[in-house]
């Protein structure tokens, strides 16, 4: 038998699962633009697109606390649901901070751009992963996301260490690099967050902090 | 929001009639009413099943859960109004500060007077002006002192936040006021008496939103210094007033935590299944 | 449509002879008994002892008679009927309850010349008196028997229409029983009041059963154990020996009779106005 609240809950959903695909698309139009030299100027839009969702599941959540008091897997539900469209945004957010770096630092085509890359491709894997666990409330590849973010991190530590002991090179690939990879690694923080998010929801506790 | 805070000092009452039990052990850390493996009956139809739980010392417990599920019958077999049903039967514990109050040696009535109660519909004793009633259980237990009356009617009234709306018309009939006064005149004649524990059985059903609202803000005032026990099919009633939370089905006791955590996270898909309102 | 007009003024009409025959005969008994029995009353009348002659004569020994006897009857039948309602209301379960109450509607129901046949045997064949037993006290019994079951009825029926929520309040509090049960009296005292005051004006009224008990007397008041006059043995005795001063003198007190009668009922109406009922 359904109750008022699911009608709301299902909308909060599918708003959700929009800015999932959303976010995804942002982030891959952002980095095919660093690796091809291209403008991105779709990326704004969808990034605005992310931020005006976000308010909507915002609304939508305290509406929803306001008029039906939720309790148990429903209030974990909205509570996660904000929680999770905020890192949806953000991956929307860093997607345009990806694309006005090509705009501020114009022709890229000179630098070596493999290794960004690479790690942006371990960002759009969890990113994948991130928008599966929420989908499928699968909470198996909800806790696996976490070890992805190590290597991220890790990639972005390295090359900053590379980049000081290095003498010489283009300041402008050096910086470009520098700056990508911090929201790379950024990204990959807020997919950890969703995981964690997302098993909260099956469980009611939250992971243990770092 | 509700922390735990063992080892805080109970305020003792004034003019303390009976002393809070000075027992060999701690009673602090033990819970003031403790229910055994509780079966109850009515005729042939059996309303609780094999029952156990502890009641914390000066806190709120509400217990919760649909209809038929044997939380009325519960407290009523607490405070021992139960066995006055026709037909009726019980078997099992029910601790009092570690006594059990169906012994053989027992005064019930000295039991119901330990355990107060107040129930779903105001009954004021209409017959009686709003002072009398006040004083109704000692009154008719023989205390003759008017001035002594006068004092704990004042007290009484003033723990039930309702001196200051009757002070001005104490001779009145008690049945002259409203229904969410009335209500607070019934916890104030509870309270007169000096309990140990508050039954509370449904207190708000009756009773519109801004005098449902006064009632809650009591009953967290009273736990300082009663342990109260409120039974309500109300579940947002219980997630704000109880620090505790017992779930009931069908005479059965299915899950019993912290409201925050029962709230949050039950731990039996049969509570989260009732609170979240996917069945009666 | 006409025919069910018509029949709707035939029923209405119908209905209210109905009405008009059945006060037909309380409006002739006022009328009549005022009429006739006006004459009579006169102070002296009121305060006179029964004289045979019929000069001067008066109701004095028949009034304090009534009065006597019905507050010993009274004696036996408040105490006794509280008690037994109460018990009834009270304590008795389901089963026990329902039959006692069966039995106590049958009592009511007796008819008074038996009752006063039960007393004449029992207690005034026994009694050595002047009159052969007949006393004061036998009529008290006999009447006192017939109040009992109708005060019995009407308190426990008062203490039914108590909310049952009061009870529960009052023993929740450890309240004792008996002093619970004297808190729900005190919740309908209008119930109460009002069945003593039916019972005590019904026995008032009664003439069967002092003929086998009091007998009537030409004297006034000679204590317990002696025969005694009341109004309805002067209006029995009077009215039938055929002298015309003690005929109206009768009528005088059977006017006397009536207006009390009506006297009883509005003090039954101011009683039970005055006492709200708690619902």
């Amino acid at each position: 038998m359904p109750r008022l609240m699911d009608i709301g809950l299902d909308r909060l959903n599918s708003l959700l699962l929009d800015m999932a695909t959303l976010s995804q698309q942002a982030v891959s139009a952002s980095i095919d633009a660093y690796s091809l030299g291209s403008k991105g100027t779709e990326v704004r839009q969808m990034s605005n697109r992310l931020h005006a969702l976000h308010r909507q599941v915002s609304d939508l959540s305290v509406e929803m606390i306001a008029r039906y008091q939720p309790v148990a897997s429903d209030l974990r539900f909205i509570r996660a649901c904000m929680e999770i469209s905020y890192g949806f945004f953000r991956y929307g957010r860093y997607a345009l901070d990806i694309a006005s770096v090509l705009e501020v630092f114009g022709d890229l085509s000179k630098c070596d751009k493999k290794f960004v890359v690479d790690t942006a491709k371990k960002t759009q894997e969890m990113i994948r992963m991130s928008v599966d666990a929420f989908a499928r409330r699968d909470l198996e590849m909800a806790r696996n996301i976490p070890k992805l973010d190590d290597v991220v991190d890790e990639a972005y530590r390295n090359n900053l260490k590379k980049t000081i002991e290095k003498k010489g090179g283009d300041i402008k690939c050096a910086l470009s690099s520098a700056l990508i990879l911090r929201y790379l690694e950024r990204i990959a923080d807020h997919a950890s967050y969703i995981g964690e998010s997302v098993e909260y929801i099956a469980t009611g506790i939250e992971p243990k902090l770092d | 929001m509700y922390s735990e805070m063992e080892g805080i000092s109970v305020e003792t009452q004034p003019d303390s009639v009976s002393a809070v039990n000075t027992m060999s052990f701690d009673a602090e850390k033990h819970p003031i009413v403790e229910v055994r493996s509780l079966n109850a009956w009515y005729g042939p139809q059996r309303v609780i099943s094999d029952v156990s739980m502890k009641f914390k010392r000066n806190h709120v417990t509400a217990i919760i859960g649909p209809s038929g599920c044997g939380k009325s019958t519960l407290v009523r077999c607490i405070n021992r109004l139960h066995e006055l049903v026709p037909n009726s039967k019980l078997t099992g514990n029910v601790m009092l500060d570690g006594v059990d109050i169906y012994g053989k040696q027992i005064d019930v009535v000295d039991v119901r007077r330990r355990i107060g109660m107040v129930f779903q519909k105001p009954n004021p004793f209409p017959n009686m002006s709003i002072r009398d009633n006040v004083v109704a259980g000692l009154k008719l237990a023989g205390v003759r002192d008017r001035k002594r009356l006068d004092e704990i009617a004042k007290n009484a009234l003033q723990q039930a936040f309702l001196w200051e709306e009757v002070k001005d018309k104490l001779p009145n009939s008690g049945a002259s006021i409203s229904g969410g006064q009335q209500q607070r005149l019934c916890i104030a004649r509870a309270l007169a008496v000096e309990p140990e524990v508050i039954l509370m059985d449904e207190p708000c059903s009756a009773l519109d939103p801004t005098a449902t609202a006064k009632i809650e803000e009591l009953i967290t005032k009273l736990s300082d210094n009663y342990t109260v026990i409120i039974v309500t099919h109300n579940m947002q009633q219980a997630s704000r007033v109880a620090d505790y939370t017992a779930f009931m089905y069908l005479g059965k006791l299915i899950e019993y935590d912290e409201t925050p955590r029962m709230f949050e996270n039950p731990k039996e898909e049969l509570t989260e299944r009732y609170i979240t309102g996917k069945f009666g | 449509m006409n025919a069910r007009r018509i029949l709707d003024r035939f029923w209405l009409g119908l209905a209210v002879a109905a009405v008009v025959v059945a006060l037909a005969p309380l409006g002739s008994i006022i009328y009549y008994v005022t009429v006739r029995g006006i004459a009579a009353i006169s102070w002296s009348f009121l305060t006179h002892n029964f004289n045979q002659i019929g000069n001067n004569g008066g109701i004095a020994n028949a009034l304090e008679g009534t009065f006597l006897v019905v507050a010993l009857a009274s004696t036996i039948g408040i105490p006794v009927g509280l008690l037994a309602g109460v018990y009834v209301s009270e304590y008795a379960t389901g089963r026990s309850a329902d039959v006692i109450r069966f039995l106590s509607d049958v009592l009511v129901g007796v008819p008074s010349i038996v009752t006063g046949i039960l007393v004449y045997s029992a207690v005034v064949i026994s009694f050595p008196t002047p009159y052969n037993g007949y006393t004061a006290f036998a009529a008290g019994i006999a009447l006192g028997l017939m109040e009992i079951p109708i005060i019995a009825n009407t308190t426990s029926e008062s203490l039914r229409l108590v909310p049952n929520s009061l009870r529960e309040a009052s023993v929740a509090l450890g309240i004792r029983k008996w002093r619970t049960i004297f808190l729900m009296l005190a919740n309908c005292l209008g119930g109460i009041m009002t069945g003593i005051l039916l019972a005590t004006s019904r026995v008032a009224g009664e003439t069967a059963p002092l003929l086998l008990t009091a007998l009537g007397s030409t004297q006034p008041f000679q204590g317990l154990f002696n025969s005694v006059e009341t109004m309805t043995l002067f209006i029995f005795q009077n009215g039938t020996s055929g002298t015309p001063n003690l005929v109206e003198q009768a009528w005088g007190a059977s006017f006397v009779l009536l207006v009390t009668v009506l006297g009883i009922n509005i003090a039954i109406k101011l009683v039970t106005r005055r006492r709200i009922v708690f619902v």
